[in-house]
């Protein structure tokens, strides 16, 4: 039984020395997207500012208010400050990007290859039934690995970065704390908390969309009550995924910039 | 049917059996510190959900491999 298929992504891309180089067209769609919404956002809310917040203003200022206590729980006050900004533009990025899936599915059939915008020929003509390849064009941008580990990965860096920067000798002597063999263990985690923090988001992201194509494509029963429940529970998900992406960003900062253990 | 589907469903299952056992572990110390100090509640619930979050991640990313195994892709 051929359960069902997954519509592919298009693809550009060209070769750099031998090495193919591929653009993932939802993503960059789905990426832009989010940015725009979370620039129009912050710029509503900043339009007519009040001292007694009201509306847009209010809801954004609460946002700010809850990253702010993310990055104050984590860090003393004189760093934290220098961080407000980033918490905020990241939880308000994943929190869009996240939810973005979720609003609604765009799938085009194509029997033509259409070079321009990716679009192979179908290439299961051989399969019974099966004429037109298809494509999706709409995909919350974390749901694809890409994305988050270019995220984890460039957080990991800052963090290691802003630990030299603040005392070589600190940073290095953390590794080897509280025993010189640690050090082993100091590698394998290092390796493994940019790994874990990419895949937490992209894996919950990931199993909830496609679950929803299942859900889709499965029976008529699937469509009704379990498909608007799997669409809230989504929804929770998103938003803690946000919050907990944000806080692992600082707890890993934090871990590399104090001095005191 | 193919031994890859047998495959992403055990993955899936012990995967949802592993993760039920922990996020019941954390929710119940929850449960069991509010009814303590209900004024807690607010930073209890937290730090259960980053628990939850935290004891989530190995089961959802078997279940996000189980998935790939079972379509295939």
């Amino acid at each position: 039984m051929n359960l069902l298929e997954m519509e592919k992504t298009p693809k550009i891309g060209f070769e750099l020395g031998g090495v193919p180089i591929d653009f993932d067209l939802t993503v960059v769609i789905t990426t832009t997207v989010t940015c725009l919404l979370v620039f129009l956002i912050v710029v509503l809310a900043a339009r007519k500012l009040t001292m007694v917040p009201s509306g847009m203003q209010n809801l954004v200022e609460m946002v700010i208010d809850f990253t702010k206590g993310i990055v104050r729980s984590n860090l003393d006050l004189k760093t934290s400050s220098r961080f407000y900004g980033f918490a905020f533009t990241l939880f308000l990025f994943l929190l869009i990007a996240n939810q973005l899936g979720l609003v609604f599915n765009l799938v085009t059939e194509h029997q033509q290859p259409i070079p321009f915008l990716g679009i192979e020929a179908s290439n299961h003509a051989e399969v019974a039934g099966k004429e037109a390849s298809k494509y999706a064009w709409w995909k919350s941008p974390t749901a694809n690995l890409n994305v988050v580990f270019a995220m984890a990965i460039a957080i990991t860096l800052m963090a290691h970065f802003i630990g030299i920067k603040r005392s070589p000798k600190n940073y290095l002597a953390h590794y080897f704390q509280p025993y010189p063999w640690m050090v082993i263990l100091h590698l394998i985690d290092e390796v493994a908390k940019p790994v874990t923090h990419g895949m937490r988001l992209w894996a919950n992201i990931f199993a909830g969309e496609v679950l929803i194509v299942i859900m889709l494509q499965a029976s008529p029963l699937m469509t009704g009550l379990p498909l608007i429940l799997w669409i809230g529970y989504s929804l929770f998900v998103g938003v803690v995924q946000a919050y907990v992406f944000t806080t692992l960003a600082f707890v890993y900062l934090s871990q590399k910039i104090t001095t005191d253990h | 049917m193919s031994l890859d589907v047998l495959a992403g469903a055990l993955m899936i299952a012990f995967a949802a059996i592993g993760g039920g056992i922990g996020n019941g572990l954390v929710i119940s110390r929850f449960v069991e510190g509010v009814a303590r100090q209900p004024e807690a509640r607010s930073t209890l619930f937290v730090q259960a959900i980053l628990g939850v979050a935290l004891v989530e991640v190995v089961p959802i990313i078997a279940v996000a491999f189980g998935i790939m195994k079972v379509l295939g892709v």
